[in-house]
């Protein structure tokens, strides 16, 4: 079976982030570490034990600027075949679900059985990509699987609900979210990383895909830093005295008692 | 702007907390812009019917039958892309909960919307609609413009309030949808244990971390929570470590929540914990290094041993509260 797989390059979650005052929207990059999107890693792990045993290819897919082909090659490192790679700054800077439709159209070339990707992207803290990319593919999709099993025709997916674990049958081709637990990723070797440097990573541009760049659907207008919280109060000693300030605060500041 | 639409989700045929306050979001919503407010629910019970017919609704639009029974994406889309149809509705509403994550992302794709997810404000007075919601770990706040014609926004449980009563008369239409593809169907649930409630969900949350020690320290945890009709919630380190399942870690890796108030015990505060509950209203720390990050950021801070602190801060509670 060939996988799909989405990926996306981010900012390290310990990374300082500030707004770029010159490009609204946009963060400051100088002194930012890049990094495969956590969840991503999720994906590519299931997608090359999936192709080891069953056999087919998995093949990265991405959008992103220059600077994500770090990200392509990590993940090609971890078993990746190849990666097809958008990097036009219309596509780049696109919402959501232009991206979605932009990944689907790249997808639809490699005519995949399985479409996987990380259950959100850390820099956006957005998860629409899998349920968008679905039905622009025409296909049935799973969010945030703890759990894979490929059964013939059909995945079975395990996955949370707020009240509940569901099981999912899923029809192939379908397209799955990847969250925590459902693996562990591999780190690569030497011989990985060396080996991934000589993989092909295919440019694709929109009008390749038969896309044109429209007007955008959504566009972030400016990032603001969250106004800081209110100092607080911070109590030492006894316990007993902690604890009647405590009670007090509850019951008059936050008034849950 | 032509009308709203909100999709309203139910659990055993009742209304979700989180839905309420959609709703309440579409109220406002259509009381600024002077617009209608519709609403679709799948497989409501009498309660959760009578519920939507007071709250000021224009049309509600339902659904049941065999293929509506358990959700799938495909189906439920489908149904509520219908119900935006007949109700002329330009912006759809929806709580960014699990299903309505999986729903609202192919519905914007199907729509050709403009989509913004775990929104957390609606700017009312902006022109074009813009919201916020946090982005980079919670690190940062987007302001985001709508631009497409037609929106869809999922709003993050717990931030909007619910809806209020109101008078007038809803017209009930009953939605039959014939071939609906669904080729990934809910095949087994399994619910939480009874009384259990979500992080997601709760008010209150008492969390736990590596200070906690091991899974019998989830005792102290578990007692707090329980007198204050609390959820239980716990830092990566502690769901790592096996003390507790991972359903109940709060972060960067696991659930996003927004309590009124999140008690930390034994919580360091380290970023990938605070991108998930950064935005609680109140936040109270028990820690014996008075130097930890979640110190500084709490808003009552309790420098001392968890094990010594919290079960006498539950015996006081439970004093306080029957008094
Ligand atoms: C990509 C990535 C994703 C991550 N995602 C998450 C996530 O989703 N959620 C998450 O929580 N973390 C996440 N982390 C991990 C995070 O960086 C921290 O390692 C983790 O939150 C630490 O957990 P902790 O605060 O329980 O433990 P520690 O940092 O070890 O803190 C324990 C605290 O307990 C205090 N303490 C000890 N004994 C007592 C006592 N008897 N009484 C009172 N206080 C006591 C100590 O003073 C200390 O402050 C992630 C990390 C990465 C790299
Ligand atoms: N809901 C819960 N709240 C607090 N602690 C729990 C909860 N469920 C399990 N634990 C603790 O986590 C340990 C491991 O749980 P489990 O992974 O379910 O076997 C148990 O021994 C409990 O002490």
């Amino acid at each position: 079976m060939n996988i799909a797989v989405i990926l996306k390059q981010v900012p390290d979650t310990e990374a300082v982030v500030k707004p770029d005052p010159a490009k609204p929207g946009a963060i400051l990059e100088t002194d930012i570490k890049f990094i495969l999107n956590t969840y991503d890693e999720y994906a590519v792990e299931e997608a090359v034990r999936i192709v080891e045993k069953t056999g087919g290819e998995a093949v990265g897919v991405c959008i992103g600027p220059e600077r994500a082909e770090a990200a392509i090659r990590s993940a090609l490192a971890m078993g990746l075949s190849r990666a097809l790679w958008v990097s036009e700054p219309d596509a780049v800077s696109a919402d959501v679900i232009t991206q979605a439709k932009v990944l689907a159209a790249a997808i639809k070339t490699l005519s995949p059985g399985l479409v996987l990707c990380g259950r959100e992207m850390i820099d956006t803290q957005e998860d629409a990509i899998a349920s968008a990319a679905a039905q622009f593919l025409d296909m049935p999709q799973v969010l945030n699987a703890a759990k894979i099993t490929i059964d013939g025709e059909k995945a079975v997916v395990l996955r949370e609900v707020e009240s509940a674990s569901l099981e999912i049958e899923a029809k192939l081709p379908a397209v799955i979210s990847c969250g925590k637990g459902l693996n562990e990723p591999r780190y690569p070797n030497l011989m990985s990383i060396k080996k991934a440097k000589n993989k092909e990573i295919k440019k694709l541009t929109l009008a390749e895909l038969g896309l044109q760049a429209g007007p955008a659907k959504a566009r972030i207008a400016a990032l603001e830093a969250p106004a800081p919280r209110a100092k607080g109060v911070r109590v030492e000693g006894e316990v007993a005295s902690m604890v009647a300030q405590g009670v007090d605060w509850l019951m008059k500041v936050a008034k849950v008692v | 702007m032509a009308g709203i639409l909100v999709w309203v989700e139910t659990f055993n045929g009742e209304l979700r907390k989180a839905s309420r306050e959609a709703l309440g979001a579409g109220q406002k919503f259509a009381d600024h812009q002077k617009v209608s407010l519709d609403a679709v629910v799948f497989n409501a019970g009498p309660a959760a019917l009578a519920e939507l017919g007071s709250m000021g609704l224009r049309k509600l639009f339902t659904v049941s039958g065999e293929s509506f029974a358990k959700y799938s994406s495909e189906g439920y889309c489908a149904a509520v892309a219908e119900a935006g149809l007949k109700s002329g509705a330009d912006v759809y509403l929806a709580c960014a909960s699990s299903l309505g994550r999986d729903l609202t992302g192919r519905l914007a794709a199907k729509l050709d919307a403009a989509l913004a997810t775990d929104v957390t404000e609606i700017l009312w007075d902006k022109t074009p609609l813009s919201v916020r919601r946090p982005v980079y770990s919670g690190k940062l706040l987007a302001q985001t413009e709508l631009l497409a014609s037609c929106k869809v926004l999922s709003l993050r449980p717990n931030v909007f309030a619910p809806a209020q009563t109101r008078t007038g008369a809803v017209e009930t239409v009953a939605l039959t949808l014939a071939d609906v593809k669904i080729r990934a169907q809910v095949q087994k649930a399994v619910a939480a244990a009874q009384g259990v409630l979500d992080v997601t969900e709760a008010e209150i949350i008492v969390s736990g971390g590596r200070g906690v020690g091991g899974p019998d320290g989830f005792k102290v945890i578990e007692g707090l929570a329980h007198t204050l009709n609390a959820a239980v919630g716990a830092s990566r380190a502690a769901v790592d470590a096996g003390w507790i399942p991972y359903a109940h870690q709060v972060g960067q890796t696991g659930k996003v929540v927004s309590p009124v108030l999140y008690i930390a015990c034994g919580i360091s505060g380290a970023i990938q914990h605070f991108a998930g509950m950064g935005s609680s209203k109140f936040i109270v720390a028990v820690n014996i290094d008075k130097e930890a990050p979640i110190m500084a950021k709490a808003d009552f801070a309790i420098v001392g041993d968890l094990f010594k602190v919290v079960p006498v801060l539950q015996q006081e509670l439970a004093k306080a509260r029957a008094k």
